[in-house]
């Protein structure tokens, strides 16, 4: 296969692995009240952690093969829920507080820009391969 | 649905549009008198004197076409399956579609260049 845009298998992971991230911050977000996870204690904020592999590809940097991004595990936050005091509330202990998941909405929407600038980056690598690989083509042109 | 229905909004790869211009023995019997053609010539004229047929420059370019067919069908491939809701993530689609569409205008580029040069002697004068 000819490689006509370059970089593009490491930029393609990268894009994959912030959607990942994208996911699982709109989860969190999504899941900012929920006092009954699916194991019946309030939901655990979750975070990704990305990790570099070997790309599996003949192209390579002066011998050395492209590192690709992928993600290596979605980790759960242990730190311990919100309590806030809401005695009408269904899942309200003896003494009215409930138990909130340890989610910060403000840090999931920063996390989420994070994300989505990262997103932003790499189609910024994708459109500048290509218009590279435009450029060299007119050098037939006249 | 009918098997050999093509949906229409695929692009046709160029191996079909020749495919469909001229049917699949004619195009045997075509290439093969080419080849025939190619092959009676006097050793010092052929173009590619002792190479294997098909190895040479029109070896190359069906390469070329067949490479650029290949990357078009596996655009399409990809965006089809984005449309029918399977695993294929969208910035995997648009990236074959986009080195499809690259590829394709490297091989339009070299056809340019060929046509030119052949031009170019065509109007040579004698």
């Amino acid at each position: 296969m000819i490689n006509i845009l370059p970089g593009i298998e490491s930029t393609s992971a990268a894009l994959q692995a912030e959607r990942v991230r994208m996911a699982v911050a709109s989860q969190n977000i999504a899941h900012a009240n929920t006092t009954r996870g699916i194991d019946g204690k309030p939901y655990q904020r979750q975070s990704v952690v990305f990790e570099s592999v070997m790309a599996k590809t003949e192209a390579s940097f002066n011998g050395v093969s492209p590192q690709k991004v992928q993600v290596s595990r979605i980790e759960k936050d242990t730190s311990g829920p919100r309590m806030i005091y809401n005695p009408s509330h269904p899942d309200a202990d003896n003494a009215g507080m409930v138990a909130m998941p340890n989610i910060n909405i403000h840090q999931e929407m920063a996390d989420m820009i994070v994300s989505s600038r990262a997103y932003e980056a790499n189609l910024a690598v994708v459109r500048n391969a290509r218009s590279m690989a435009l450029q060299t083509l007119n050098i037939g042109k006249r | 649905m009918s098997a050999g229905m093509r949906p229409a909004a695929l692009p046709m790869s160029p191996q079909d549009m020749i495919a469909k211009i001229i049917p699949g023995d004619e195009l045997e019997k075509l290439s093969s008198s080419v080849l025939q053609s190619g092959a009676a010539m006097p050793p010092s004229l052929s173009p590619v004197s002792g190479a294997a047929a098909g190895t040479g420059f029109d070896g190359f370019l069906g390469h070329m076409v067949s490479e650029v067919s290949a990357k078009q069908a596996d655009a399409g491939a990809a965006m089809r399956e984005v449309m029918s809701g399977g695993a294929m993530p969208l910035h995997q689609a648009m990236i074959a579609v986009e080195e499809a569409s690259v590829s394709f205008q490297l091989m339009v580029e070299v056809r340019n260049r060929l046509l030119e040069s052949y031009q170019e002697l065509m109007r040579m004068q004698v």
